[in-house]
């Protein structure tokens, strides 16, 4: 079975390792990527479902080189990659901010917004995630179904014989960071980086920071005087007057209502009126049956469970 | 009391009037006949007093402890009420024939006793069950047997008072003897004792050949009397027939009255000695025991009368006696001597008596209108109230003289009986403390306590008592002065609880000794051959006291106490002058757990007294669990090292300056700094603490800080480093490092600081900042953001509030009480050990587990407070296997202060959750304390279903094998786990399992090198195998389950997702790995399933070196 719905299967040989002696196939979905948004990449792109966790682009690049020929893959974009990853106020507020935010692979780092030092030396997929790989062309990604296809038949006409898969891990050895104790290894050395680094990292962010909500007050500011198309001015915090922070305009109203039902609640209690006393009264009697009415149930509920009021032997 | 319980009480008395004019038939003087006796139709009474109490118990606020407990205690009657009808069928007519049988049997005339005894043997092949000592063959009075006055049925079956149990009920057949058989002065020298043993054995010869069709027969001592032998009939089970489980007792009775009353009071003697007969009337020592197992056999009748008489009086008498005997048999109290001597007769006798009087002024303690819980509780308070050892209470007995015999005096003057003479003091005193206790808990408004009192079985002595002994009895007796009738066993515990008090003082609250239990015999021989018989002595401890190594005796001055205590002593007293000039007997024991020199003290004891006989059989049983804590030596040292060095950590931060902002406070977070680790904190100055201790630190608010959670924990680098410098600037051995974390999580913390003391002490320092949680929360109702960035910003506030909030005020507590109980600490440690041991303590949190043992300390009921880490794990253990967490929350009420309102709050919250979630996806456990009302704070994301019901299953097998084996139980056997259950299992090599990593750690280093390298500071916090398992979470999250141990951890355990597992068609955000399922051409064919061998492939391959094999189960 070469293929599922729109999904050409592509079958990868995973090496047996010492603790698990078995020879294994991990199974890729692969498809043209078309995504809800079209890009002007989408001809070259391949959608691939279900990488393996510790999938890195030159896994990919082994992979595809196997089966078309070295150099066709330009790049190779992971699920999580494509995910916003500082998702903040400032970025639902402004769109153009968060691009800028977006992870190091976008290109953006020359912007000066910093990201923390990575404290892992490779990253991890999670199980069942997913890629979309980069060719150099459309005819490569062509290419590459075709020859997916074409092992498919060879395979089937040799039964058994599935030596002819992409094998996992071929040809990089070395040039990816080790896994096991090497890379809690590393992640133990690159958790504490240097301090010099971390100070610059951590005034770039904030001179950003700084930068955006400036620019946000500014546009903000002038936001207060421009009418939109109905003709209203938008209210925005901050005016003549030094601006207050909004929680603490709530605050101060949440105190307020506190202070007014208090007011109200003593005068209540007090039991001024005749009928205030009856209605306490009658409440009060009314809570005690609802109370009456829940350990019954309760009681009824443990009734169900047998030896709840047995005693223990 | 309310006008409307008034009203109630009317009410009731109506509806069960019907019930008492049927009971009336029982009535004992108009019933020689057994027929009106016989079991009735199972009474209607039940349903329709319910249906009536129900709505009463709307109002039971005051008559009972609260509606809830009223409801539970109807259900509780309902189920202990056996069904009479079933469980006696054919009772009736056999307890007509065995009546019928007795009248018939022949006539005797007098023999002397060696014809008798001989004429019983050679007939019948019965033995005479004669006392100890036995009858002189030459004794001039005679033997007679003729008709018995009266038969009559006697006891809770009579009264419908039985409860069901385990063990065979049985039913009290009363054979009066006549009068005539028996002369004045037979109460004298064990006379009367002897005329009673030949008339049960004419009639056990008389009955032999008629009955042996359908009945065993066999002697006993009616409670453990040996003065009270009777004949047992056990019905015999055949094919036909299902097993009838019960029993009928023969007890020869006297006629009431037959010996004056004043002869046999407590305060006389009845057994002269043999020797002395000469100075008769100088030295008369009371025979209190003698006596009144005389009187008792002449009470019976008067007895049945008494609780037919209140029966009828009281409507609450009947469920008070059957509450008081579900009571005490939950804390192990029978009528036997061995298991103390107070029984459901004693209870319901007193319960009777104190209907009658017994309050000042001769007004009755109890009113016939109190309801059936207020007469138990007011017999409860009756019982714990008033020390029957220190001042006898007398009833209707003016001219009663206060004696002081050994145990409790409870002096029934209109029969003439002690009614607590089985009672030993020990066996009262256990009593009275357990009634305290009880007592204590049913004053509890705040939680109910209808399990501890009524459910839960107190007597299990490893869940009772801190320590237990055994010690077989010297093969001399050890012979005491007085004349009464006393068992060499009863001696000798005597003895023992008298030598015990004596020396062990307050190290100990409370002991018991148990003797063994007699059986029932054969009737062909005359006493029940005797094995070595042995005691089990329990003890608990004073924890204050128990470890302490210096008693302190008299002043050498005072000659006399001086000399007793020297004589008490032996060579072990020696006079020592202490720092304060005093010059006094004292005596020093060597340093160790509170066991050993518990046990030291004890092998010394009964070696000097009892002599090394006995000293050799000695078996301790207790200190196994404490042993399996890992360390050894006094635990709270090194935690509080510990303690030390953050206090001076914390003075040290205080007092910087130069720190941007003023320092509000600084918290401690860590298990190990509430002394709650399972590994004990142990630092020097070449090997620092592997695991830093988490310190969360908080500044004064400031309108500085920026107003965007991201940039707030980028601010917080800033002051970190800035704190690290200050703290290397005041201190040079002083290391600092900042390491980030949560690389993937933006809105949480991203940056911690390591402070590395020059002595080995490290610290973990977090910046706690109070504006995250308003902007946190703003995000999260902000409805036009993304619902992603929502769920992250929910789920950082949740992990905000319980590392920030919740975990500062939970260690706070946590350290306070483990201050407070000093055995709360090392309980705390084994329990997380066997959560460990069971690969659960990576999915429920420590906080929990601390919760869990905590709340056996807070709310010990029903025993009291553990005062030793087997009581106190056990206890837990018992919790656990009770907790229903799918209705219950657990509630720690930590300062005592919790109202029933603040419990009802919290049960609604819970019902809400299920009301919410009732798959229980999210939250399983239940958890609040006085901090956490929600009582999510630590349960919020695990363990889930899986792994609580786990948690549930495991420790109910913990409590089967502990209830099992008893006094056998190895400790070692609860701890150990099988990785049997779980699909497959990662064994880690060992270089990298947790064992050998220790080892290296703790390799010697020369002392003149014992400075931080690199080397030893990278390994602070490098711990590979967590990172491991981590790993492996978050990449697995809806696959695969993981299991694993801490320490020693040299497995990882997996489950497979049940979910996972069923092939499903393809679609793109599965979440785990799969592969085709199905065949080309064939229905299933674009089905893929789960991949589990590339998942076990990807699992090999980022372990990497790590993992030396993958063993799959399944």
């Amino acid at each position: 079975m070469s293929k599922i719905g729109e999904y050409t299967i592509l079958p990868i040989s995973i090496p047996p390792t010492p603790a698990y002696p078995k020879h294994t196939t991990h199974t890729l979905y692969l498809r043209l990527h078309a995504p809800k948004i079209p890009t002007e990449n989408d001809e070259r792109s391949l959608f691939v479902v279900n990488v393996p966790i510790d999938s890195m682009v030159a896994h990919f690049r082994a992979v595809f080189a196997s089966l078309t020929g070295a150099g066709r893959v330009e790049d190779v974009t992971f699920e999580h990659e494509r995910r916003c990853a500082v998702p903040s106020r400032e970025v639902a507020l402004v769109g153009k901010a968060s691009k800028k935010r977006k992870r190091g692979s976008e290109g953006t780092e020359d912007n000066g917004v910093a990201e923390l030092p990575q404290i892992w030396d490779r990253e991890l997929r999670r199980s069942g995630s997913t890629a979309v790989v980069l060719f150099v062309d459309a005819k490569s990604v062509k290419s590459a179904l075709k020859a997916v296809r074409k092992l498919h038949k060879s395979s089937k006409k040799e039964k058994g014989r599935d030596g002819a898969w992409p094998i996992w891990g071929a040809g990089i050895e070395g040039k990816v960071a080790k896994l096991g104790s090497a890379r809690y290894l590393a992640h133990q050395r690159l958790q504490y980086p240097d301090e010099t680094v971390l100070k610059m990292n951590v005034d770039a962010f904030m001179t950003e920071f700084n930068r955006m909500e400036e620019e946000r007050a500014k546009r903000e500011k002038r936001m207060r005087n421009v009418p939109d198309e109905d003709g209203f001015v938008t209210v925005t915090r901050g005016g003549r007057t030094g601006p207050a922070r909004s929680e603490e305009a709530e605050q101060k109203k949440t105190e307020m209502a506190e202070r007014e039902r208090k007011k109200r609640e003593e005068l209540q209690s007090a039991g001024f009126y005749r009928f205030q006393v009856r209605e306490q009264r009658k409440a009060e009697q009314g809570e005690l049956v609802r109370k009456f009415e829940e350990d019954r149930k309760r009681v009824g509920a443990m009734k169900e469970k047998r030896g709840r009021f047995r005693p223990e032997r | 009391m309310s006008p409307l319980s008034a009203k109630r009480r009317k009410l009731d008395h109506t509806s069960t009037s019907l019930d008492d004019s049927e009971s009336e038939a029982n009535e004992p003087q108009s019933t020689p006949n057994i027929s009106e006796e016989a079991p009735a139709p199972p009474r209607p009474r039940h349903t329709k007093r319910t249906h009536d109490d129900d709505d009463a118990a709307l109002y039971a606020g005051g008559i009972y402890k609260s509606s809830l407990f009223k409801l539970q205690v109807d259900e509780l009657l309902r189920e202990v009420a056996p069904n009479y009808a079933k469980r006696f069928g054919g009772l009736t007519e056999a307890l007509h024939k065995l009546k019928g049988l007795i009248e018939g049997i022949e006539e005797r005339d007098a023999l002397s006793i060696s014809d008798a005894t001989e004429w019983l043997h050679k007939s019948h092949k019965i033995a005479v069950p004669f006392p100890d000592p036995k009858p002189d063959k030459n004794a001039a009075y005679k033997l007679t047997y003729t008709r018995p006055s009266n038969i009559n049925v006697i006891g809770s079956y009579v009264l419908r008072t039985m409860v069901k149990s385990d063990s065979t009920l049985s039913v009290d057949m009363l054979v009066v003897m006549p009068a005539s058989i028996f002369q004045e002065k037979d109460y004298l020298n064990y006379r009367y004792f002897y005329k009673r043993a030949y008339y049960l054995a004419c009639i056990t010869a008389g009955l032999q050949q008629s009955v042996q069709e359908e009945f065993g027969l066999a002697f006993e001592f009616l409670h453990g009397n040996e003065l009270h032998p009777i004949l047992i009939l056990k019905p015999k089970s055949d094919a036909t027939k299902p097993v009838l489980n019960y029993a009928i007792k023969i007890i020869p009775a006297a006629p009431q009255g037959i010996f004056a009353a004043s002869k046999l009071h407590p305060t006389k003697n009845s057994v002269r000695p043999k020797d002395s007969a000469e100075h008769e009337r100088a030295v008369q020592v009371p025979t209190p025991f003698y006596n009144a197992s005389i009187q008792s056999d002449c009470n019976f009748e008067s007895y049945l009368k008494l609780l037919h008489s209140a029966l009828k009086s009281s409507d609450g008498f009947k469920d008070a006696c059957i509450l008081g005997r579900s009571w005490l048999r939950q804390r192990g109290f029978a009528s036997q001597i061995s298991t103390g001597g107070f029984g459901h007769f004693e209870w319901a006798a007193l319960t009777a008596l104190l209907l009658k009087g017994g309050g000042a002024k001769d007004h009755s303690v109890l009113s016939p209108g109190y309801s059936s819980y207020q007469m138990f509780k007011a017999v409860l308070q009756f019982l714990s109230a008033h020390d029957l050892v220190a001042n006898p209470v007398a009833y209707e007995s003016i001219d009663y003289v206060a004696s002081r015999p050994p145990g409790p005096v409870l002096f029934d003057g209109h029969r003439g009986q002690n009614l607590l003479y089985k009672m030993t003091s020990w066996s009262y005193h256990l009593l009275r403390e357990e009634a305290r206790a009880s007592l204590s808990m049913l004053n509890d408004a705040t939680f109910d306590q209808f399990e501890s009192t009524f459910i839960v079985r107190t007597s299990r002595p490893l869940q009772r008592w801190d320590c237990i002994f055994k010690l077989s009895l010297p093969s001399q007796p050890i012979r005491t002065p007085s004349c009464d009738h006393m068992s060499s066993v009863a001696e000798f515990s005597l003895r023992v609880a008298e030598v015990l008090a004596e020396g062990l003082t307050d190290r100990i609250k409370i002991f018991d000794i148990k003797g063994p239990e007699t059986t029932s015999w054969s009737i062909k021989s005359a006493a029940p051959s005797t094995v070595q018989p042995s005691l089990m002595v329990s003890v608990s401890f004073d924890p204050a006291n128990i470890d302490r190594l210096v008693d302190h005796g008299p002043p050498a001055e005072e000659k006399k106490k001086a000399a007793k205590f020297q004589k008490f002593w032996g060579e072990k007293a020696e006079l020592r002058r202490f720092k304060d000039g005093s010059i006094l007997e004292s005596l020093v024991w060597s340093s160790g757990s509170s066991y050993s020199i518990f046990q030291s003290i004890t092998t010394y004891l009964v070696k000097r007294h009892f002599g090394p006989e006995v000293a050799g059989s000695l078996k301790f049983i207790g200190e196994g669990f404490e042993r399996l804590l890992l360390g050894s030596g006094p635990s709270t040292k090194s935690f509080e090292t510990l303690r030390q060095s953050f206090s001076a950590f914390e003075k040290q931060v205080r007092d910087l300056e130069g720190l941007p902002l003023q320092l509000r406070h600084l918290s401690p977070v860590c298990a190990q700094l509430r002394y709650s680790s399972i590994e004990l904190p142990s630092f020097s100055s070449g090997q620092p603490l592997r695991n830093p201790a988490d310190v969360l630190i908080q500044f004064e608010g400031s309108g500085r800080w920026p107003d965007d959670v991201v940039a707030i924990q980028r601010t917080k680098i800033a002051f970190l480093l800035k704190i690290g410098s200050l703290l290397e600037e005041v201190d040079e051995s002083t290391t600092t490092r900042l390491g980030l974390e949560n690389e993937d999580k933006p809105h949480q913390n991203c940056a911690f600081l390591h402070v590395i003391y020059g002595s080995g002490a490290a610290f973990r320092l977090r910046i706690h900042n109070d504006r995250e949680q308003i902007l946190l929360e703003r995000q999260i109702k902000d409805k036009s953001t993304d619902h992603r960035v929502r769920e992250d910003a929910a789920s950082a506030l949740s992990v905000y509030k319980r590392s920030f909030l919740q975990l500062p005020l939970h260690t706070q507590s946590i350290a306070t009480h483990c201050t407070r109980f000093p055995l709360l600490s090392p309980t705390i440690r084994l329990m997380k050990m066997w959560f460990d041991r069971h690969m659960l303590a990576g999915h429920i949190r420590d906080e929990v587990i601390e919760l869990l043992v905590a709340r056996t300390f807070m709310q010990p009921y029903p025993w009291r407070t553990p005062s030793s880490t087997m009581t106190g794990f056990l206890r837990t253990l018992l919790f656990i296997s009770r907790w229903d967490w799918r209705v219950e929350p657990l509630i720690v009420d930590f300062t005592g202060t919790m109202t029933s309102k603040d419990v009802d709050s919290i049960n609604t919250r819970l019902e809400a959750w299920r009301k919410i979630d009732p798959a229980m996806n999210r939250t399983v456990l239940f958890a609040a304390s006085n901090h956490d009302k929600t009582g999510t704070a630590f349960t919020d994301n695990g363990p889930s279903k899986l792994v609580a019901s786990r948690m549930t299953s495991l420790a109910r097998s913990a409590c089967k094998l502990v209830k099992e084996k008893d006094l056998e139980l190895d400790p070692r056997s609860l701890f150990v786990a099988s990785t049997a259950d779980y699909d497959f299992v990662i064994h880690l090599s060992p270089h990298f399992a947790g064992n050998h990593q220790q080892k290296e750690a703790s390799k010697p280093k020369y002392k003149n090198l014992e400075m931080h390298s690199e080397a030893t500071l990278d390994i602070v916090g490098y711990q590979p195998v967590h990172s491991y398992i981590d790993e492996l979470k978050k990449v697995y999250t809806n696959t695969v389950v993981f299991f694993h141990v801490e320490l020693p951890g040299s497995v990882i355990a997996g489950l497979w997702n049940p979910q996972a597992v069923a092939p499903r068609p393809l679609k793109v955000n599965l979440a785990y790995s799969t592969t085709p399922a199905g065949v080309a051409g064939e229905e299933n064919e674009g089905v893929i399933q789960l991949d589990k061998s590339a998942i076990l492939a990807e699992i090999a391959r980022l372990g990497g070196d790590m993992v030396s094999e993958i063993v799959v189960h399944r």
